[in-house]
């Protein structure tokens, strides 16, 4: 009984890996539970876009790059699902610690800051994987049908490089989001007032040669716009923007993110709400 | 086995403790929110294998000296050490080593309680912690609602799930912060036996509470803490004797002539009640108030408890 007491504190090496895995198993354990809400809902999300948008009105609008509007959109949509639901698996998994009060539980657990920023980003990321996936399924079914063919990966590894480099960023601001909010109204502000318009208005729906200039000259303000075009990049070969500027904003992003929310799990609230 | 038990409880309790640091130090720490001075310089040291009693009314600062033990707070200024680490410093050695039980009921979402157990195992570094679970869903008796989720436990269940999710990595000490708040009797109780237990085992305990009656029969020492400052500590024996009175009533067959002394506090034709200091014996009194022993037909004695010591305390500071 002894000896087993005095386990933990002289094992120091378990506190290394155990705890960073078993808060990332908790997190995908978490999602997988309400998978009707984590991964169906955006499913059927993305079918209505690619419905609506892809193919009632995409058959009346016309690109210059030559490319189907369908073929267009995909890659956005895929983005966009990615994006927004790693934004939310990071985001609402702190939030909801801090409705039932086992916020704490980061706290009083050995973690370090690095753990949880990286458990929590993974376990985003594994949805926004998930979501992903099964945004591209459905998509390149819609393709199918309305082409005769599916939609070919242009660029694989671009692909890849930007779908996990945008994951990771919107996964470490959902963590921001969740440790700095101190209510739900300022959550939903900042869903309402700061990611919706940047999601949509960041090329998902429409080409930025589209535009009217000043318009074009704000969106680029807009760092989705690059996650959005390095991915379509990837895809199809056709990007509005400069695919290098694309890849410094993106990576600039996803550091900047990273050391934003290690401070906001070191300067966060803790606070039950 | 028997002897194998006993010396490990004698390593463990008597030799082990000469060569550990406290379970905590504080010294001089400060804890300020704002202009509200939450902890103001308290130092004391909790010594191993003990239950300590930090008692104190609301607002007192007890939850802050916890949060601060804890790392849910940094201090203002001052140090508190875990086995003789600086919390500030060395977070994840010091949360190693300790189990704490918040006053505050919470909720898991969407996990039951077996899952949230395996998982507060996986934070304290444990990735198989099966045979510790089912011993304390056991001891606790939440066996039956290991696959319940935590809101769907009665209060008194949710305390005991708390206790569990505490110990499950078996720390060396255990923080417990109204742990019986809001909790029937015989519950107390139960919790009450199982902390004697975990303690005659090793753990050093430290405790706040409402409950002072129940204090005293558990805390080998308690510390007094009022307005944010340490008022009293000492062993729980001591202070109650040192800062009560005892009550000595005489009951009467036969009136008596009035009595003149400054122990006698009333006097009717069927009764004496008289205060004393907690040292002085009743011959002793007997001795000073002349008192007739053939008009007393019975002699009732009330001893100083630990809530009137420490409301003594209290109206002091």
């Amino acid at each position: 009984m002894f000896y087993q007491r005095h386990k933990v504190s002289l094992a120091t090496p378990e506190l290394r890996w155990t705890p960073f895995v078993t808060l990332l198993k908790k997190e995908i354990v978490r999602f997988l539970k309400v998978i009707n809400q984590t991964v169906v809902t955006p499913l059927m999300n993305s079918s209505l876009y690619l419905l609506i948008f892809g193919v009632s009105l995409g058959r009346s609008i016309d690109l210059s790059s030559g490319v189907s509007y369908l073929a267009f959109l995909i890659p956005g949509l895929v983005t966009m699902s990615m994006l927004n639901n790693a934004f939310q698996n990071s985001s609402s998994s702190v939030l909801n610690s801090k409705f039932h009060g086992d916020i704490i539980d980061f706290k009083i657990a050995p973690f370090s800051t690095h753990q949880v920023v990286w458990a929590l980003s993974l376990g985003a990321l594994i949805r926004g994987f998930a979501v992903g996936a099964v945004t591209i399924g459905v998509s390149e079914v819609f393709h199918l049908v309305v082409k005769g063919s599916f939609l070919g990966i242009q660029h694989p590894l671009i692909f890849i490089y930007y779908l996990f480099v945008g994951t990771m960023t919107f996964a470490s601001f959902g963590i921001i989001v969740g440790f700095w909010a101190k209510n739900f109204e300022q959550v939903n502000a900042i869903g309402g007032f700061i990611l919706l318009p940047l999601i949509y208005l960041g090329g998902v729906f429409y080409s930025l040669e589209n535009l009217h200039p000043f318009w074009r000259i704000v969106s680029q303000g807009n760092p989705l716009l690059y996650f959005i075009n390095g991915i379509r990049y990837g895809v199809i070969g056709v990007s509005d923007v400069n695919i290098w500027t694309a890849f410094g904003v993106s990576v600039g992003s996803m550091i900047a993110m990273y050391l934003l929310s290690i401070r906001s799990v070191k300067t966060g609230s803790y606070i039950r709400w | 086995m028997l002897t194998h038990s006993f010396f490990n409880k004698i390593i463990g309790k008597y030799v082990i403790r000469l060569f550990m640091p406290s379970p905590i130090l504080l010294n001089h720490l400060v804890k300020n929110y704002g202009k509200v001075q939450a902890v103001q310089d308290i130092s004391f040291e909790m010594k191993e294998g003990e239950v300590l009693g930090l008692l104190g009314p609301n607002g007192a600062g007890k939850t802050s000296i916890i949060s601060i033990l804890t790392s849910l707070e940094k201090p203002t200024s001052g140090e508190a050490k875990i086995f003789g680490i600086d919390v500030a410093l060395e977070e994840k050695q010091t949360k190693a080593s300790l189990g704490f039980v918040p006053q505050e009921l919470v909720s898991h979402g969407f996990f039951t309680v077996e899952e949230v157990l395996r998982f507060h195992s996986g934070y304290f570094g444990l990735a198989d912690n099966k045979a510790q679970i089912d011993y304390l869903l056991n001891k606790l008796g939440i066996y039956i609602h290991k696959d319940k989720k935590i809101r769907e436990l009665s209060g008194g269940m949710k305390r005991r799930f708390l206790i569990a999710k505490a110990l499950v990595h078996r720390p060396k000490l255990l923080l417990l912060d109204e742990p019986t708040a809001g909790v029937d009797i015989e519950l107390r109780n139960s919790l009450w036996e199982f902390v004697r237990e975990l303690n005659n085992q090793g753990t050093s305990i430290l405790l706040t509470t409402h409950y002072l009656e129940e204090a005293e029969k558990l805390c080998d020492r308690v510390a007094i803490i009022h307005l944010g400052k340490l008022r009293q500590m000492g062993k729980t024996a001591e202070l109650v004797k040192n800062m009560t009175q005892r009550q000595i009533v005489f009951q009467l067959h036969t009136p008596t002539s009035s009595l003149q002394s400054p122990y006698v506090k009333s006097q009717s034709d069927k009764q004496i009640i008289c205060q004393i200091p907690a040292g002085m014996e009743l011959g002793e009194l007997m001795g000073k108030i002349h008192l007739d022993t053939k008009v007393i037909s019975d002699i009732r004695i009330k001893e100083g408890t630990l809530e009137e010591a420490f409301l003594n305390v209290l109206s002091e500071a």
